[in-house]
């Protein structure tokens, strides 16, 4: 976690540098008070000073020997990265594919690759999500929803 | 119109036949979203704002906030029967409640979950009766200066408190301001932080935000662990939920007790349901006769943080009517739909809209009795949904969480916020950061935005203002107070070390 901190301590400030810098490029405060680069610069600061503060905290602390890192490593990262796949898979196919057959190719996604669930689970739950979710949404509350060029 | 005028308009509201129907619904899907580990009252609140689009202001606040009180009824299911939390008021539920299922108890545990979170409420929202129009006359002398330290000091107060690191906190908070600032500036049209996309012009959209930062990143973190839950079987017989004599003299004070203390913490802009339920376990064990056996399975180590955690639900409406400043998460977001259907928040609601106020508030008696009829007999069949595998109800809920955060806008990019959140929320998770602020930051960054530079205007750019006017001198001292307390312990320590050595 102590490297962790220092590492985020870093990028944090940044991006805080990043927010001063596009805050400052604003136009300057005018007669009506305080202009739009005012607010978030100061935010640009206050972060700074924190991601300081965080670094400073994390490099003073002593190192515990076999400390743990927070994040999972190696094939335990796997499904972490198939669900952030899937989900902007998703995202960009669901409007050329349509409503239906995105969300059960999701749900069957994540229930087949993901989580290895067996073949009669994932397409049972995959089917029922996606008709329960359209029922839902489309026939009870209206909301008009992404279809494709067949019409579904 | 007096207070009792006042109340019978409300309940005239209340009564009607569609608001009753939503107010049950609202109660049913939020005792849902509580027992359903991996989605909370956050997320419940933030999708089924977009559905409610079509219904009017009223109905539609009066269903989310049945959200907000079923979640905080039906998170003690989980954590009693699986020891898993339903959502993170209900955490400290499993400490005693878990070890009172493992002994056959789990029946009367339930039971007095569900009879303490129904005193407590309904106690909550007869102090909020009294205590919410008095508040509201009195903010409506506040200007700009006070609004700006209002918000500072929530913001100020939900920062420190939430997680272990205040630092990592207020960075949190921070980020969500910084964030509020994307999109174009209301007082000069300059467009900030958009990078050319034209979704953004509208800011970054809170329920895409709270739904990636708390359900997506849910469950990413739940992809690491396997969720085997351990399922304590026991019979659900009506008689059996109803705690015993022994149990009742037990609990009555502690609940009375923790109702009292969590709404007025839960007044406390900042303060919300979860720090509620820690602190009134804590205030109970520190009280009782035999604190070693918190832990070990005793009735007032599930009564005392569930009446707590539904206590500050009703108190954070306290601010959330009266100022307009949320206490929480969930008050955040509800705050966001108050908007979004219309409705300024703030103390001129009163004054405005007094049939959506009062018949709010009246709303809230009823659904507290519709849920201790939810949780009563009803226990048996949410203790049985929990049977469904997680594995089944993830997909469930990361398809829900991607429409519903469509249905906002009909618009793909709204997705992509939540992707990004997702991840961001993930990562913040991983590495101690809380989520909380960023969201409560976000919905009232407008707000601070605004009145800090209203204030300055008046002033002609002198910070004294603030330091000058009473009201705002008091809120903005307490909140750096609350900046400065770990430093004052951390020399308070240093000074003990100092004097042991000598």
């Amino acid at each position: 976690m102590r490297r962790a901190d220092q590492i985020t301590g870093i990028l944090m400030l940044v991006f805080s540098l990043a927010v001063m810098e596009g805050a400052r490029r604003m136009p300057p405060s005018g007669t009506f008070g305080p202009g739009a680069g005012f607010l978030p610069f100061w935010l640009g600061v206050a972060m700074a000073a924190l991601s300081i503060i965080l670094l400073v905290n994390a490099t003073r602390e002593p190192a515990l020997a076999g400390g743990r890192a927070p994040f999972p490593t190696g094939w335990k990262l796997l499904p972490i990265v198939e669900t952030i796949g899937g989900l902007a898979a998703f995202i960009l196919l669901l409007e050329t594919l349509g409503f239906l057959l995105s969300i059960a190719l999701l749900t069957a996604f994540l229930l087949r690759v993901v989580e290895r669930e067996g073949w009669l689970t994932t397409l049972t739950v995959s089917v029922a999500n996606a008709g329960a979710l359209y029922t839902i949404f489309k026939v009870m509350l209206g909301v008009s929803l992404p279809k494709n060029t067949f019409g579904f | 119109m007096n207070l009792f005028d006042n109340i019978m308009m409300g309940f005239g509201v209340a009564l009607s036949a569609q608001n009753l129907l939503f107010c049950f619904i609202g109660t049913l899907y939020g005792t849902l979203i509580g027992v359903l580990p991996g989605i909370g009252p956050v997320v419940g609140v933030a999708i089924l704002i977009p559905v409610t689009f079509g219904l009017n202001a009223t109905t539609a606040i009066i269903t989310m906030a049945g959200v907000y009180y079923g979640a905080m009824y039906g998170g003690s299911t989980t954590s009693i029967l699986i020891n898993v939390p339903g959502e993170s008021a209900s955490v400290v539920t499993c400490l005693d409640g878990y070890e009172m299922a493992k002994k056959g108890r789990a029946a009367p545990a339930l039971g007095m979950a569900a009879l303490a979170s129904f005193i407590a409420g309904t106690l909550a929202v007869i102090l909020l009766t009294f205590i919410a129009p008095p508040l509201a006359n009195v903010a409506l002398s506040f200007g700009p200066p006070e609004y700006f330290a209002l918000a500072f000091m929530g913001l100020t107060l939900v920062t420190s408190l939430a997680g272990d690191s205040m630092v990592k906190g207020l960075m949190s908070g921070i980020f969500g301001l910084i964030v509020a600032c994307v999109g174009v500036d209301a007082v000069s049209g300059e467009e900030r932080f958009t990078f050319g996309f034209l979704s953004l012009l509208d800011g970054a959209g809170f329920i895409s935000v709270a739904v990636g930062l708390f359900a997506v990143s849910e469950v990413l973190c739940n992809l690491e662990a396997s969720m085997e839950q351990v399922f304590i079987k026991a019979k659900f017989s009506l008689r059996s939920l109803f705690p015993n004599l022994q149990d009742w003299k037990d609990s009555l004070a502690p609940i009375l007790r923790c109702s009292f203390m969590a709404f007025f913490l839960g007044n406390l802009p900042g303060a919300g349901a979860t720090i509620a339920s820690f602190l009134g376990y804590a205030m109970e064990k520190k009280l009782s006769k035999h604190p070693e056996k918190f832990g070990t399975g005793v009735i007032q180590g599930v009564a005392a943080p569930e009446a707590a955690n539904n206590a500050a639900a009703g108190g954070s409406m306290v601010p959330l009517l009266a100022l307009g400043i949320p206490s929480s998460g969930t008050s955040a977001v509800l705050l966001g739909a108050l908007m979004v259907h219309g409705l300024k928040p703030g103390p001129l609601l009163f004054q405005t809209s007094p049939e959506f106020v009062w018949g709010l508030i009246a709303s809230m008696y009823i659904a507290n009795v519709m849920l201790l009829i939810l949780n009563l007999p009803l226990v048996g069949f949410w203790a049985s949904l929990l049977r469904v595998p997680y594995k089944i109800l993830m997909p469930i809920i990361v398809t829900i969480s991607a429409v519903g955060v469509f249905t906002t806008d009909n618009n793909i990019f709204d997705m992509w916020i939540m992707f990004v959140f997702g991840i961001i929320g993930y990562l913040m998770r991983k590495l101690k950061f809380p989520a909380a602020p960023v969201v409560l930051a976000l919905v009232l960054g407008p707000m601070v935005e605004r009145t800090l530079r209203q204030s300055l205007t008046i002033s002609h750019g002198d910070i004294s203002i603030f330091f000058t006017r009473p009201i705002s001198a008091v809120l903005i001292g307490i909140a750096l107070i609350s900046l400065c307390a770990p430093l004052l312990r951390g020399v308070m320590e240093w000074r003990k070390k100092v004097v042991e050595i000598s």
